[in-house]
C-alpha cells in the first residue's frame, strides 16, 4: 500500500468495445419511417414522434403557430378532455410532451415497457384527433404571451433575442424568436391551430422512433393498429436562404439599468448541419469554447475570474443557424471580457487549434459520446436526429471513428471558414452607463444603445 | 411493478471512509461519487457561502494535480466531472469510460488527502470572483432572484443552520481567507466524513483494492463538530408569516413554504406523495385546477426539500398572469392545499405510480444510482434504503395524506413571499 506513486497520472486500462444500440427499420403503415431500438437494461420505453411541422416554414405573421399548436395539443381529443387524457397516462406512470421547433414538431413519450400498448394508443389519440377546445386555446395563448413577457425581463434572453436579430437578415425566420411575437400570437385562433395541425401533422418526412425493452414486431403491430390510417405530407415546407443582416462588425448595448452583470453575446451566422466541415468545426469549437478546459473558459473564468462560465456554440440546423459565444460577466469587466472573446475568436480563425488541443478535443468527443447513451430517451433522441437531418443509418455507428479522424489542419480550415472575426455582432445586455465607455474604448466600432423594453 | 433490486456491497476502510460498490456491466462506463457530510448548515456566522466557495477550491488542484488538470484529464478521456453544494452535504462526481476508473480515484484521493499544499491566495481570489459572478448570474441579476433568501428567513428561526442560503452573502464571500480554507478542509474533508460510491462497469474485488490503495493512507480526522447555532426547532411555524415584495419582475408570483418533518421522519414519504399529488404531471391538482380549469396561474411548481436538521420544508411556487391579483392567486393555492385533507384513493395511486416511474427512470443512469446510494449511506447509514424506496411510497395511505395536509399545509404553519411587478412597464 505504501508503494503508491501519486506523481504519475494512472495508466489507462483497455477500452471496452462499445456499439450504438441496435436499431431496426420496420415497415410502418403508409410509408411511415418507423425505427425500433432495443435496450433491455430496464423495463422502460421512450418514444419520439417527429413531424415536419416546423416554425421555419411559417410566414412572419404566423410565427409561433407551430409552437403554440404543440402546446395546445395536450388540451384534449375528440373523445376525452385534457385532464382525462392526463389521468389515463399518468395512472400508468407514462408521460407525454409535445414541442414545436424550427425543424418540426416532436412528441416525446415515456412509459414502462408493459404499458406501451395503452400509452401508444393515447399518443395516437392525442396527435391524430386533437380537439383544441376554446378554453385550451386561450390557455396556451395566455401562457405564451406571459412567457414572452418573462423573456423581456430576463437578462440572458434579452441579450440572446437582440443578438439573433443582428445575426440574420430580416427575411430569415431564424432572426425571430422561435415561439413568435406578441402580435403574431394575439392573432391566433382555434381555427388556426386546427387548420395547422390538420395540414401539417402528417407522417411524410417525419418518423416514429421507439427505444427500450421492446420487440420490433410487437411495436410494428401496435403502430399499424393506431397509426394505420395516418397519411399525407405536411402542407408547408420551408423556403428561404440564410443571409446575414450585415457583414460589418456592430456593438449594441441593451440598456437594463437594474443589471448587476452584463450578459454578452458575440456571434454571426454559423453553418448548416449538412456542412462537410461538421466534424472538423465541432472539434475547433470544442477547443474554442465547447469544453470546461476550452480557451475561452480558461481565459475568462480560470485566469481572470470575470465569469461563472463562457461557452461557444454552432447551432446546426437544416440551414445555417447561429454561431455564438455567451457569457455573463461583472459589469466592470465587460470591456476586457469582450476584448478577450474577440481575441480568442481571431486566434482560432487565423491559426486554428494546436495539434495537442485537437487530440484532447477528439478524445473528449469520442469518449463523451458513449457516456451519453445510457438511457432509452438519450438513444431515442439521437435516432430522431437521423430523421430530422436525413443522416445515414450507420451515422452513429461510425461516429467515434469519424471524429477521431479529424486532423489539425481540417479543424484549422473549418475554423478559418466559419469564424469571421471581422463580421462579429456584439450584444451586451446590462447597464449602459457602466459599459458603453468600456466598449467604445475597444475601438471595434460605434456603440449603439437600445432600451430593454423598447 | 416489482420492487427495486440494485445490487451493491459495502465496505469501511480503517480510516473511516465508507465505500459502496454497485456493479452493472451493461454500459461501458463507471460513475464515481463522493458525498462529504458538510454543507451550508455547517457554516459559522460571517462565513455564509463558504462551503460552496470551498467546493470551487477543490477543483484548483492538489499536491500532485496542477491547476486545471482535473477537468483537463477528465475531458481528455471523454468524461464529465462536477460538484454541488447543498444545505446538508457537498457531492463530487466523475463519469468516465470504465477503463479510466483509476483516473477518477487518483484525482479524488489526491484532493481528499493532499489539497492544502496546492492552495494559494491567487487561486482563492480567482475562485472568489468566479463565485461572485455565479451569484450575480443565478440570483442577483435574475427576476425573483432573492426569493429563497427571503423565504428561509421566514421558515427558520434566528440561529437555525438553514436560515441562510447555500450561495451566502457577497460580504461573507469577500471575507473568506486562506486560513478558512485550511480550517474547513481539516475539519470536514476527512475520510471519516465521506462516502465513496462507484456504480457501473467494474469488478468489485479489484475496485476495493484500488480504493484501498488510493484512499487507505489518508489519515482519519477528528470527529465532526456539532452544528453551529441552534438546530432544534418547533415542528410548525405557529402562524402565517409573510414578506410582500414589489420588484422588477414580469409576472405576479406567490411562493408558499410550510415547515414539514425532516427527511429522516417516516412522515416524509407522505410529504412526497402529497407533493406528487399536488404538483406532478398534468392530472395533478394544481395543474388541472389552477392552470387548466381556472386559469388563475400560468404555472405551479411544488417541491419538497429532503432536509435533515430539525425540520424540512415543502414549497409551492405559483406564477400568475399579468392581470392576476396576488390575493386571488394566494387564495386559490390555499384552497387546494386545504382541500388536500380530503383526497381520493385514485389520485393517490396515480401520484405514487408517477413517482415510482420517475425514480426507476432516473436510475437508468449509473451516476444517479451512485448519487442516491451515497446519499442514503451518508444520511442514514443505509444505502440499501434505495431498494426500499418504492415500498416506502406504496405504504402511504389516504388517511396519512389527509392527516399530513390537515396538520402541516395550513395557515398556522405558513410562510408566504409574494412578488408584485412594479408599475411603469
Amino acid at each position: 500500500m505504501s508503494s503508491l506513486d501519486r506523481t504519475e497520472v494512472p495508466e489507462r486500462g483497455t477500452m471496452r468495445d462499445f456499439s450504438f444500440p441496435d436499431v431496426t427499420r420496420v415497415d410502418g403503415p403508409n410509408g411511415l419511417d418507423l425505427r425500433v431500438g432495443r435496450m433491455s437494461r430496464l423495463p422502460v420505453v421512450s418514444v419520439n414522434l417527429f413531424m415536419r411541422a416546423g416554425e421555419a416554414a411559417l410566414a412572419p405573421s404566423r410565427a409561433g403557430l407551430g409552437v403554440l399548436t404543440a402546446d395546445a395539443l395536450e388540451g384534449g381529443s375528440r373523445r376525452r378532455s385534457g385532464t382525462e387524457i392526463a389521468e389515463a397516462m399518468e395512472s400508468i406512470g407514462a408521460r407525454l410532451s409535445a414541442a414545436g421547433g424550427w425543424e418540426g414538431t416532436s412528441v416525446a413519450m415515456s412509459c414502462l415497457a408493459d404499458r406501451l400498448p395503452e400509452a401508444m394508443a393515447i399518443l395516437a389519440e392525442t396527435v391524430l384527433e386533437p380537439a383544441f377546445p376554446d378554453d385550451e386555446v386561450e390557455r396556451a395563448k395566455e401562457q405564451q404571451l406571459a412567457h414572452i413577457r418573462q423573456r423581456t425581463m430576463d437578462p440572458g434572453s434579452l441579450a440572446t433575442d437582440a443578438a439573433r436579430v443582428r445575426y440574420f437578415a430580416e427575411s430569415v425566420p431564424y432572426a425571430r424568436p422561435v415561439d413568435g411575437s406578441v402580435e403574431s400570437i394575439a392573432e391566433m385562433q382555434r381555427d388556426s391551430m386546427r387548420g395547422y395541425a390538420d395540414a401539417n401533422y402528417r407522417p411524410g418526412g417525419g418518423g416514429l422512433v421507439v427505444v427500450g425493452d421492446v420487440e420490433p414486431t410487437e411495436v410494428q403491430a401496435m403502430v399499424r393498429e393506431h397509426f394505420g390510417s395516418w397519411e399525407g405530407e405536411p402542407g408547408t415546407r420551408p423556403d428561404f436562404t440564410v443571409e446575414p443582416r450585415t457583414r460589418q462588425c456592430t456593438i449594441t448595448v441593451v440598456n437594463r439599468p437594474t443589471s448587476v452583470q452584463s450578459e454578452i453575446r458575440v456571434g454571426h451566422v454559423g453553418a448548416a448541419r449538412s456542412t462537410p466541415d461538421y466534424y472538423a468545426l465541432s472539434i475547433a469549437n470544442m477547443v474554442l469554447g465547447g469544453m470546461f478546459t476550452s480557451r475561452l473558459n480558461l481565459n475568462l473564468r480560470e485566469r481572470n475570474g470575470w465569469t461563472y462560465g463562457v461557452r461557444s456554440r454552432f447551432t446546426f440546423r437544416s440551414q445555417p443557424g447561429p454561431f455564438q459565444v455567451s457569457a455573463a460577466v461583472g459589469s466592470e469587466a465587460t470591456g476586457p471580457a469582450v476584448r478577450e472573446i474577440v481575441h480568442e475568436l481571431r486566434g482560432m480563425a487565423q491559426d486554428g487549434p494546436t495539434e495537442e488541443e485537437v487530440t484532447a478535443a477528439r478524445d473528449f468527443a469520442a469518449g463523451i459520446f458513449g457516456l451519453q447513451l445510457e438511457t432509452a430517451a438519450q438513444v431515442a433522441t439521437r435516432v430522431s436526429q437521423l430523421i430530422v437531418f436525413g443522416l445515414p443509418d450507420d451515422h452513429f455507428d461510425r461516429y467515434r471513428d469519424t471524429v477521431r479522424g479529424v486532423t489539425r489542419d481540417q479543424a484549422a480550415g473549418a475554423a478559418a471558414r466559419h469564424i469571421r472575426p471581422d463580421e462579429l455582432q456584439i450584444v451586451v445586455a446590462g447597464r449602459a452607463d457602466e459599459v458603453v465607455g468600456q466598449l467604445e474604448a475597444l475601438e471595434v466600432g460605434p456603440v449603439e444603445v437600445v432600451e430593454a423594453d423598447a | 411493478m416489482s420492487g427495486l433490486s440494485i445490487p451493491f456491497e459495502r465496505h469501511t476502510l480503517d480510516n473511516g471512509l465508507k465505500v459502496v460498490l454497485a456493479p452493472d456491466d451493461t454500459v461501458p462506463i463507471v460513475a464515481t461519487n463522493l458525498w462529504y457530510g458538510v454543507g451550508s448548515r455547517n457554516e459559522i456566522p460571517g462565513r455564509t457561502g463558504f462551503a460552496h466557495l470551498f467546493e470551487h477550491m477543490m477543483f484548483q488542484g492538489s499536491q500532485h494535480v496542477p491547476k486545471n488538470k482535473h477537468f483537463e484529464l477528465i475531458e481528455k478521456v471523454g468524461g464529465s466531472a462536477n460538484a454541488t453544494t447543498w444545505f446538508d452535504r457537498t457531492n463530487y462526481f466523475e463519469k468516465v469510460p470504465s477503463n479510466d476508473l483509476e483516473l477518477s480515484l487518483w484525482l479524488e484521493s489526491d484532493r481528499m488527502g493532499f489539497m492544502l499544499p496546492a492552495m494559494t491566495q491567487e487561486k482563492l481570489d480567482n475562485q472568489r470572483d468566479v463565485v461572485k459572478n455565479e451569484k450575480r448570474q443565478r440570483y442577483d441579476n435574475q427576476p425573483y432572484g432573492d426569493w429563497e433568501e427571503r423565504l428561509l428567513k421566514l421558515i427558520f428561526p434566528e440561529d437555525h443552520p438553514y436560515r441562510h442560503t447555500v450561495i451566502g452573502s457577497m460580504a461573507d464571500i469577500d471575507a473568506a481567507t486562506l486560513d478558512d480554507v485550511s480550517d474547513f478542509f481539516e475539519t470536514f474533508y476527512v475520510p471519516n466524513n465521506a462516502v465513496l460510491t462507484l456504480a457501473g462497469d467494474f469488478v468489485p474485488a479489484e475496485a476495493i483494492e484500488q480504493i484501498k490503495r488510493y484512499f487507505g493512507d489518508i489519515e482519519r480526522g477528528a470527529p465532526i463538530p456539532a452544528l453551529p447555532g441552534n438546530p432544534t426547532i418547533d415542528p410548525k411555524i405557529g402562524t402565517t408569516v409573510r414578506d410582500d415584495v414589489s420588484a422588477d419582475v414580469p409576472l405576479p408570483r406567490v411562493i408558499m413554504g410550510h415547515r414539514i418533518p425532516p427527511y429522516s421522519s417516516p412522515d416524509f414519504a407522505v410529504a412526497q406523495v402529497a407533493e406528487s399529488l399536488l404538483g406532478k404531471g398534468r392530472a395533478s391538482r394544481f395543474y388541472s385546477r389552477l392552470v387548466r380549469e381556472r386559469r388563475v396561474a400560468k404555472s405551479v411548481v411544488v417541491f419538497v426539500y429532503p432536509l435533515l436538521t430539525g425540520a424540512s420544508m415543502m414549497l409551492v411556487w405559483a406564477t400568475g398572469y399579468p392581470d392576476t391579483e396576488l390575493d386571488a392567486l394566494e387564495a386559490a393555492v390555499s384552497e387546494e392545499l386545504e382541500s388536500l385533507a380530503a383526497p381520493n384513493q385514485s389520485e393517490i395511486d396515480r401520484a405514487i405510480t408517477l413517482t415510482e416511474t420517475d425514480l426507476v427512470r432516473s436510475l437508468e443512469r449509473v451516476a444517479e444510482r451512485a448519487d442516491q446510494l451515497s446519499m442514503f449511506d451518508l444520511y442514514f447509514d443505509d444505502p440499501g434504503r434505495l431498494n426500499r424506496e418504492l415500498d416506502r411510497l406504496r405504504a402511504v395511505s389516504l388517511e396519512q395524506v389527509s392527516a399530513f395536509a390537515s396538520e402541516y399545509l395550513v395557515p398556522d404553519n405558513r410562510a408566504v413571499v409574494t412578488f408584485q411587478p412594479m408599475e411603469a412597464r
